[in-house]
């Protein structure tokens, strides 16, 4: 009887702990609630006060001692007395704040989420793959494994992450895996390759080969030229030396234009946005203040927590340079050291094509090229999601790469097959470039550096305290024939794929030119008499032609000048626009809200300052207006791609009577006129809207209602940033998700370097660490951190919040 | 005064186990410290309960007060609790149900039953 009684309460205890012991999904995951809200173990051993003691940590793998200073802004001093410890330190150091992130961000690159996540993420993870992340990572860990001095800095960068991994118990563990219900494995060379590829997938990956072959096969060539012209008629290129391009091309002839016989069928993935992009300049000595060049970046991504970037100073006999890392890849990426500085945006260009697949039947393998059946590779792909069984993918490679798209893979019929080929698959060797940028001297070993660096291409911007100034825009890139990449190609045909390589010493540069001052916003890259055929998905028009103007300006040039230049709000596309559009509008039909939204833009500066109440009713006219112009892309029911602002403002303008500007759905033949009109009104009643539902006042700030996000999407870990400005098509580019991932403003004084940094997050990636998110504020109100650049750990005295000493354990 | 006695029992020696070992082992705790002093099966099941209700309770407490309930906003929010407050009441729930049914257990098993 009594072992009767026990059972009950028995056997209620053991399945409590075996329920509160495990995660669970109803429709939302439920982490573990025992393990998760036991205050000894669970997430409360997340939270921290701040306060750091000084430590000592006795670490195996370690040649000698490293000392390692935390200044008050949480950025490691890094003080190493050999390269392999200086990035043993770097791994372990960064792991600590980041370890989280790291992996998760190479499990998203390489197409593992739903591991973590289930099948929500599946979709995401098999598109990863088919993409050839793993494949293309593979191939830069083979080429990074056979240089020395790369091998030296990955294995050793490695060794230091998983000295970190090696420490950690449960209640350790960064509070996303508490959450998730999971723990980190060990990290891998093969890691760093993932995480660059990744970042090359972020600024690759535009292209509208699909739509625009789409739009090809609806409209025609003629339309097409209008609707998406390789040079848009905006000034400044990047670089501007016309006739001095003293190379041909070795290819002269032009891709034949294949006008598809049907539709392209397939669902392409989510672009990344049109708000990815970045600001660099540097001003020579002539009008700078000082007498110093000074460098400016800013480079735009999608601002996340825990932050993209961690800042970092790494000093080691040889070394001793400062800047921002990636967490998740050795060396400084943008940065600065006692005698350079450089800084990178992203440089646009079409690296990325489609080759129309032709299958000898629904086997896959084997496929047409030249006449001939060329054997495929099948590679079996096994997704372990989490709650599920495990999913198996087939992915079929061509000699072109990757076969995306396939009739189980977001294609919608049987011929649909589009192998995919893209710059970073190939082998490269960008660790080498960071290695021998860090430590750089001068020009020359700028321009010795960026050699080995091939994607993805960047424009790298320069300045020496011996007073250089200068921009390259790097990356390995296909010689391209005209219109070759537009569309997508002919894979049956090998005369259609690439078939040379630009030399790095004909891609487009520039030193020292006149203007005194170097500057890049994701622009047209070159003056018309560059050899070679250059296209992109699109290119910017507008941030660059503000930065030029107030470059141009300038003389006397200060830091704080160029803190100010960082922020600008000022709105060049409202600045083109409402000129054009205002005069197209009818007061006289106007109701009480019309007419004050008009005087609204009327008497808007064209500012985008947080708080102007004029700013939104343009935002809000924009957002209703390129819908309308084209809707006949959005009612095609095919991928398609809208043109760009810039072009559809100088199609109001110049061809007010253009076919688009009729509205599909209405008998009637509308004009720009009427679209203007019509898109006005609607944005009228959507911000009436937007205050009777939000009951805030409508000041810019508030209208663009950004922040900055938790890499997991939870709402509750982002972080809400209404203080900002900006805007997309400003040099402040902060629109409502994207923006300066980074600022930093460095004066090359030879006395010594003076840097200056901040960037919307924080050192720590531990949402329950005052330093996930401090630097937000300071960030949102252009307050900067001071970078300093010190040769010892004693130089950071009155500097440091605590020290840590690693030492090798015996 | 036997109900206290296993009170206090159960909080020190779980707080013993937590130093070392995983959260489960509470049950452990609970079990013995009620084995020990053998209340009926509803007072042992309330002393288990509440001794490391308390415990967690505490515990978490004086983490969110230090903090300044840095996480635990965020945390509540992340649950259905949305505030801090129910979100510590959960916490000292979830550890006190499992001591609360282990206590009961040890009582039904103690010989003083």
């Amino acid at each position: 009887m009594k072992y009767l009684k026990i059972s009950i309460p028995l056997l209620l205890t053991l399945a409590l702990v075996y329920v509160l012991n495990r995660s669970w999904n109803f429709g939302a995951p439920i982490p573990p609630l025992g393990k998760f809200l036991d205050p000894f173990h669970g997430f409360w051993q997340n939270a921290e006060t701040g306060k750091v003691k000084d430590g000592e940590l006795n670490l195996a793998g370690l040649k000698d001692k490293v000392t390692v200073v935390y200044d008050s802004a949480r950025i490691p001093h890094i003080f190493a007395q050999n390269d392999e410890d200086l990035y043993f330190a770097q791994g372990y150091i960064t792991a600590i704040d980041r370890l989280w992130q790291m992996e998760f961000q190479t499990h998203a690159a390489a197409g593992r989420v739903s591991e973590i996540l289930g099948n929500v993420a599946l979709d995401y993870d098999r598109r990863q793959r088919r993409l050839g992340m793993v494949y293309g990572a593979q191939n830069g860990l083979e080429s990074m494994s056979k240089d020395p001095i790369s091998k030296m800095t990955v294995d050793a960068y490695t060794a230091g992450i998983n000295a970190y991994i090696a420490t950690l118990s449960y209640e350790d563990l960064p509070f996303e895996y508490k959450l998730l219900d999971y723990s980190p494995e060990n990290w891998s060379n093969l890691k760093c390759a993932l995480l660059l590829k990744s970042m090359a997938q972020t600024l690759n990956m535009s292209d509208k080969d699909m739509e625009i072959t789409n739009a090809l096969k609806l409209y025609g060539k003629d339309v097409i030229d209008i609707l998406y012209p390789d040079q848009e008629p905006v000034s400044d290129p990047i670089v501007e030396r016309p006739g001095q391009w003293k190379f041909k091309s070795p290819l002269s002839d032009s891709i034949p234009l294949a006008v598809p016989t049907e539709l392209i069928a397939a669902r392409p993935y989510e672009k990344p946005s049109p708000d990815v992009g970045s600001n660099n300049w540097a001003v020579s000595g002539s009008k700078t203040a000082s007498g110093a060049p000074i460098l400016c970046s800013d480079p735009h991504l999608n601002l996340s927590l825990p932050s993209i970037w961690y800042a970092i100073h790494l000093n080691a006999p040889g070394i001793n340079t400062m800047g921002v890392s990636l967490p998740g890849s050795p060396a400084v990426i943008i940065g600065f050291n006692d005698s350079i500085a450089w800084a990178m945006t992203n440089a646009q260009r079409d690296l990325v094509d489609w080759y129309q697949i032709q299958f000898k039947d629904a086997g896959k393998n084997e496929y047409m090229s030249d006449g001939a059946w060329k054997p495929s590779r099948k590679v079996i792909e096994t997704f372990n999601v989490k709650g599920g069984k495990p999913f198996v993918d087939t992915v079929t490679y061509t000699h072109h790469g990757p076969v995306l798209y396939d009739e189980s893979f977001h294609g919608e019929n049987e011929r649909a097959h589009y192998a995919f080929r893209w710059i970073a698959h190939d082998p490269s060797e960008e660790v080498i470039t960071f290695y021998k940028l860090n430590r750089a001297k001068n020009h020359a070993g700028y321009i010795e550096a960026l050699d080995y660096y091939s994607s993805p291409a960047q424009n790298i911007v320069f300045a020496s305290a011996a007073g250089d100034v200068a921009m390259r825009i790097q990356g390995k890139y296909p010689v391209r024939r005209k219109n070759e990449g537009r569309f997508v190609l002919d894979g049956s045909k090998t005369s259609t794929e690439w078939q040379a390589y630009i030399p790095n010493e004909q891609n487009v540069m520039d030193k020292n030119p006149a203007r005194g001052f170097v500057s890049s916003a994701n622009q047209y890259p070159v003056d018309f008499t560059y050899p070679y055929y250059v296209t992109a998905s699109s290119w910017e028009a507008y941030r660059n032609r503000r930065i030029n103007q107030v470059l141009a300006a300038s003389s006397n040039v200060t830091m704080q000048d160029m803190i100010k230049l960082q922020h600008d709000n000022f709105n060049q596309r409202g600045a083109d626009a409402l000129p054009i559009f205002l005069p197209h509008l009818d007061p006289s039909t106007f109701n009480e809200k019309e007419k004050e939204a008009y005087e609204h833009l009327k008497k808007w500066d064209f500012y985008n300052n947080p708080e102007s109440e004029d700013a939104p009713y343009f935002a809000a006219w924009w957002q209703q207006l390129m819908p309308m112009v084209w809707d006949e892309m959005d009612s095609a029911h095919v991928a398609m791609q809208y043109p760009t602002g810039f072009n559809t403002i100088q199609l109001i303008k110049t061809q007010p009577n253009f076919s688009f500007f009729d509205l599909v759905a209405t008998p009637e033949k509308e004009t720009a006129t009427d679209i203007l009109r019509k898109s006005f009104s609607a944005s009228v009643k959507f911000i009436e809207d937007w205050k009777t539902r939000k009951n805030e006042s409508l000041t810019w700030g508030n209208y663009k209602d950004s922040y900055i996000g938790h890499l997991l999407r939870q709402k509750a870990l982002n972080i809400p940033v209404r203080s900002s400005g900006g805007g997309s098509a400003v040099v402040n580019a902060h629109t409502q998700t994207h923006g300066p991932s980074w600022r930093m403003v460095v004066s090359l004084e030879k006395s010594g370097v003076k840097a200056i940094g901040v960037y919307p997050g924080g050192q720590s990636g531990n949402p329950g660490s005052p330093y996930y998110a401090n630097m937000v504020e300071p960030w949102a109100h252009a307050k900067y951190y001071t970078l300093r650049l010190a040769t010892s750990p004693e130089q950071l005295t009155g500097y440091q919040s605590s020290t840590t000493q690693l030492t090798p354990s015996k | 005064m036997n109900f206290l006695k296993q009170l206090v029992a159960t909080a020190l020696l779980c707080l013993a186990l937590q130093y070392f070992f995983p959260w489960w082992t509470l049950v452990i705790g609970a079990f013995a410290a009620s084995y020990w002093a053998g209340n009926k099966a509803f007072m042992a099941f309330l002393a288990g309960f509440l001794g490391v209700a308390l415990l967690w309770l505490v515990a978490a407490l004086v983490i969110d007060l230090q903090t300044q309930s840095i996480l635990t906003d965020k945390v509540a929010q992340l649950f259905p609790t949305k505030t801090p407050a129910l979100l510590l009441l959960l916490t000292a729930i979830v550890g006190g149900l499992p001591a609360g049914f282990a206590g009961m257990t040890g009582a039904i098993a103690s010989p003083r039953h």
